[in-house]
């Protein structure tokens, strides 16, 4: 009987999963065809922090992040390695105490922010804001 | 939503506990994990193909019924809910041992945290070939200090647990110690070390 339980358990979390995914990739369409997919006005920029991460980065765009969840290590490191599976990122910065995740892209980089989001969320967390800026 | 809510219920209610600190890695991403008390010890490897979902396999050397042991678990991140300060997480857990069809355990998982406080619980029906019993647990902590992310984060946490083969609760301190992809965990009770280490690859 328990046995029948447990194995059904395993099969039910394993079809939920896929329907996550499912979910995931439909969404993740969705979130291409617009390029902006969360309301960036109200991110604030810590100065300190942007100047130390951008100075000898050359030029590059650099996106500010406003992130909800990341409350440890293991949210920050997630977030670090998947963006750094990009070729075309050149450095990241998560800030723990600010909620915010500072990512420089090479200029070559099509910046899409919905793509951002899409990261951020495989990873757990979620993106509540945006801000790209150029460096020269 | 309904579905969800239904699983989650059915398994607290079938149910009866383990608390274990963020059972599932990022997309992609491998644990280790090796914990020992006065009941067991435990070697564990878990993949996640998804920050929802991890499988694994632990080798387990029970020491109440000096027996060892394989079981393959399996833990899904039921509901999160983010804000800017907090994580809130439920999980379901199962697991069957490789040794015989008698031996296995589900049950429910649940913690919410900020970067200065933590609270959990966990509950898990076992059933073994020798007895079926329930592991309870319950934890509290608090960060003494707020670390950026790479620094050493401290927690001094409290954790109270029961074996209904012992039946009667144990409360006990422990400390967390957090630092990039390592985790340990150290406390005593009855001149018993408790001990979790966990490293994320």
């Amino acid at each position: 009987m328990y046995k029948i339980i447990i194995l059904t358990t395993l099969f039910i979390s394993n079809n939920l999963y896929a329907m996550d995914n499912m979910h995931d990739h439909d969404s993740k369409q969705h979130d291409h065809n617009s390029h902006v997919a969360v309301d960036g006005s109200k991110t604030k920029l810590d100065d300190a922090m942007y100047n130390k991460f951008v100075s000898d980065l050359g030029s590059s765009q650099v996106v500010i992040v406003d992130v909800n969840g990341m409350v440890c290590d293991f949210c920050a490191r997630g977030i670090e390695k998947t963006f750094y599976d990009d070729a075309l990122v050149k450095r990241v910065l998560v800030s723990l105490e600010t909620g915010k995740v500072l990512i420089a892209y090479d200029n070559a980089k099509k910046v899409d922010f919905g793509e951002i989001k899409n990261i951020f969320l495989s990873n757990g967390q979620s993106a509540t804001g945006m801000t790209l800026k150029k460096i020269t | 939503m309904g579905i969800y809510k239904f699983i989650g219920l059915f398994v607290a209610l079938m149910s009866a506990s383990i608390v274990e600190a963020r059972p599932i890695s990022w997309t992609g991403g491998s644990t280790i994990m090796y914990k020992s008390n006065s009941m067991m010890s435990s070697y564990y490897y878990h993949y996640s193909p998804s920050f929802k979902y991890s499988v694994g396999a632990e080798y387990i050397n029970d020491r109440y019924y000096n027996d060892q042991y394989i079981s393959i678990r399996s833990t899904y991140l039921l509901d999160r809910k983010n804000t800017k300060a907090s994580q809130r997480n439920l999980y379901l857990t199962a697991s069957i041992s490789t040794k015989n069809n008698d031996d296995l355990y589900y049950g429910v998982h649940g913690d919410w945290e900020t970067r200065r406080y933590f609270t959990s619980f966990s509950i898990l029906d076992k059933r073994a070939s020798q007895e079926d019993y329930t592991e309870n647990e319950f934890q509290i902590g608090i960060a003494p200090y707020l670390g950026e992310y790479n620094q050493l984060h401290t927690w001094i946490m409290l954790k109270s647990k029961k074996d209904t083969r012992e039946d009667k609760w144990k409360t006990y301190p422990f400390i967390k110690l957090f630092k990039g992809d390592f985790l340990l965990e150290v406390g005593s009770k009855e001149s018993h070390w408790d001990l979790h280490f966990m490293k994320r690859f």
